[in-house]
């Protein structure tokens, strides 16, 4: 009897969750641990989306399953890199990008043993990555631009989160990671030093707000509002009198001391909504517009088959959302 | 202290010993922890930097394997150039007691600094309640299936071999599917621990059953029980106590999938924080986090082992120590300072 009234409460909340894309309830927005989408919690706590006039829940989850979430079709939109946007959207969780927040700035690392000073001297030696992810695509970015290839050097699958340990054991020359990995593993190992970032190649990694083409259809009202927000949490880390209040938030919502947090946010490069806009909507190659950067991971991530077929770029980025923001 | 005295086999020590070997299983560990913590000579493999000295790459706070110190210390004495110093210290993962208990406190009297944010004991009731559902729903289904598979062939041959083959199936892989069926927030965790405890707790329940004593089913039947009271009022009763332990037992395998089971849907409770200090390598707070849910696992298996000494006394008898505390208390002051010994008679005029 008591399975029998569970089983029914149970069906009972699935079928109210699934009809609960009335234009009454809130923008549910899934966010994880990094600087770029953080940030986004000063805007909740010091009430600008209400301000702004959009109800927007922001729900908190792990990288891996704030993405599955937004597969599941349980939140409105999801904060990802621009290649886990072409991976969700090819694994069936079909997204469009609606705007920018930053690029990766020194974030991501590549952290060699000491001995170890450029790329060049990664020829023949052994690195750990995790395959298939960012780090693999920076780490093959890096070759190119010293004349190396993949198969010059000898690659390790290690999980990022442990990348720290395994070069500290000495297992391998060299890793590539990003924060707080990268962070560890140059405190890890003494005398380790950071041969290359995103830095060297800004625009490697963008990370964006990614929303279902449904959400996108019925509420575009209202997602030009949250939009718009975007800029008063950068101009609120930017203005030296209120930053500090903006980590301290951050770091809060992220679970660490404000110190440690703050030496993050230098390896993160924030976008305004007007830099943002001109980078979404330029059709460029390369690495200088999101289209150009998407089509690289595109290719990266059907060659290290994350996914089977390539996808069409041009589907999954909407720039005339952040451009409504800014008319306003 | 004779060997014979503690190694007696199948015989229970002496009260006082019972609660000083109690105490001795807690403080060892506690005891060889503090040593590798605060005796500088007994591990302590790397050295923790106070002055760089003169050294490029060293900085103030850095820990340094002490082999590649001593190198560098040879190495700038060469050069002539400022020693560098620092202190033998344990490497990260291996916080000192007093750094665990302290970064304990801290953990619960720390305001949430964010509108919206829980405290600690919030995050863990979060968590007790995951854990309590999960298993209470578990419970629910594979307990009765269990009995029944246990009593009745049939029921066991058809469905036996389907909870085994589950039963080896990783439970977190059910993530995302949980995650699409049941929404972010509670629902899908609770049912990652339905799914790890429920086909075990069929399997160990209908053993549990098929144990009892066959002797009492042919003495019901002789006295005319039907099918329905064999099951209900044989084999239910017989079996009780032993399903209580299983059940104790399965609510501590319930606990290890707590870890996983958070992490799916939204991150909350207790979970959370531990993989966030974990990221961010605050291992004392991960320490503090690991030893509070060590504790209420041991405080919550206390409480039911001891409610399971009352509810089936009949297993053990032996005297209520709370009634014979109180019988000592109002018996006289020498029944009360020498309880081993045979109370005087008091001899009426």
């Amino acid at each position: 009897m008591k399975f029998a009234r569970w089983f029914l409460c149970s069906l009972v909340i699935v079928s109210l969750a699934v009809r609960a894309n009335l234009s009454a309830a809130p923008l549910k927005v899934a966010f994880s641990d990094w600087p770029g989408w953080t940030a986004w919690e000063i805007a909740a706590q010091k009430g600008w989306f209400k301000k702004a006039g959009v109800d927007v829940e922001l729900l908190w989850f792990e990288y891996g399953p704030s993405m599955e979430a937004f597969t599941a079709g349980q939140v409105d939109a999801v904060m990802v890199t621009n290649g886990d946007a072409l991976v969700t959207g090819a694994g069936g969780g079909k997204n469009v990008m609606i705007t920018i927040t930053d690029y990766s700035n020194g974030n991501d690392m590549i952290v060699a043993r000491p001995g170890i000073k450029s790329v060049k001297d990664l020829k023949g030696k052994k690195i750990g990555i995790e395959v298939g992810f960012v780090s693999h695509l920076m780490l093959l970015n890096a070759l190119e631009k010293n004349g190396l290839t993949e198969s010059d050097v000898e690659i390790v699958p290690t999980p990022t989160s442990q990348t720290p340990q395994v070069l500290a054991s000495g297992q391998v020359d060299a890793i590539a990671a990003w924060q707080p990995n990268s962070g560890e593993a140059l405190k890890a190992l003494p005398g380790a030093t950071a041969i290359y970032s995103s830095a060297n190649e800004p625009g490697l990694i963008y990370d964006t707000v990614a929303v279902t083409p449904q959400s996108l259809a019925q509420r575009r009202a209202d997602w030009v509002k949250f939009v718009k927000v975007w800029d008063q949490v950068v101009a609120y880390l930017t203005d030296s009198a209120t930053r500090e209040d903006g980590i301290k938030i951050m770091a809060a919502r992220a679970g660490v001391d404000p110190k440690e947090y703050a030496a993050f946010i230098s390896g993160t490069r924030f976008l305004t909504l007007a830099e943002g806009s001109r980078i979404m909507s330029s059709k460029s190659k390369g690495f200088g517009s999101v289209t150009g950067s998407s089509v690289i991971s595109d290719d990266f991530n059907v060659k290290n088959g994350v996914y089977g077929e390539a996808q069409d770029i041009g589907s999954y980025i909407d720039p005339t959302i952040m451009a409504d923001a800014l008319k306003n | 202290m004779s060997r014979k005295r503690w190694f007696q086999v199948r015989h229970d020590v002496s009260g006082a010993s019972r609660r000083w070997l109690t105490l001795l299983a807690f403080a060892l560990p506690l005891a060889v922890w503090s040593a590798v913590s605060y005796v500088p000579w007994i591990w302590h493999p790397v050295v923790k930097i106070e002055q760089p000295g003169e050294v490029s790459w060293m900085r103030a706070g850095q820990l340094v394997p002490k082999e590649d110190f001593a190198r560098e210390v040879a190495a700038a004495k060469e050069a002539g150039l400022t020693l560098p110093s620092g202190k033998r210290a344990n490497p990260i993962f291996l916080p000192a007691p007093h750094e665990v208990g302290r970064a304990l406190y801290t953990a619960f009297t720390t305001k949430p600094v964010l509108r919206g944010d829980r405290w600690l004991h919030e995050s863990l009731w979060t968590s007790i309640r995951t854990i309590f559902w999960g298993f209470v729903i578990s419970s629910a289904v594979g307990v009765p299936l269990g009995i029944l598979c246990g009593a009745f062939a049939s029921v066991s041959r058809s469905t036996e071999p389907f909870v085994d083959f589950v039963r080896y199936m990783p439970a977190p892989a059910f993530g995302a599917l949980m995650v699409a069926v049941f929404g972010i927030h509670l629902e899908p965790k609770v049912a990652i621990i339905v799914i790890g405890t429920f086909f075990q707790q069929v399997l160990v329940v209908a053993n549990t059953v098929r144990k009892v004593d066959g002797g009492l089913l042919e003495a019901a039947q002789t006295l005319g029980a039907k099918r329905r009271q064999l099951v209900w009022r044989v084999l239910v009763p017989a079996s009780l106590p032993e399903l209580y332990n299983d059940l104790r037992i399965l609510l501590g395998w319930a606990w290890t999938y707590l870890i996983v089971a958070e992490v799916v849907g939204v991150s909350s409770g207790i979970t959370f924080f531990i993989n966030q200090q974990a990221k961010y390598r605050n291992f004392d707070n991960v320490y503090a986090a690991i030893l509070i849910i060590g504790l209420i696992g041991l405080v919550t298996d206390q409480v039911l082992a001891f409610l399971g000494a009352r509810l089936f006394a009949w297993k053990n008898p032996r005297p209520s120590r709370f009634r014979t505390f109180f019988q000592r208390l109002f018996a006289g002051r020498d029944v009360l300072l020498f309880p081993d010994e045979p109370a005087k008679k008091e001899i009426s005029a």
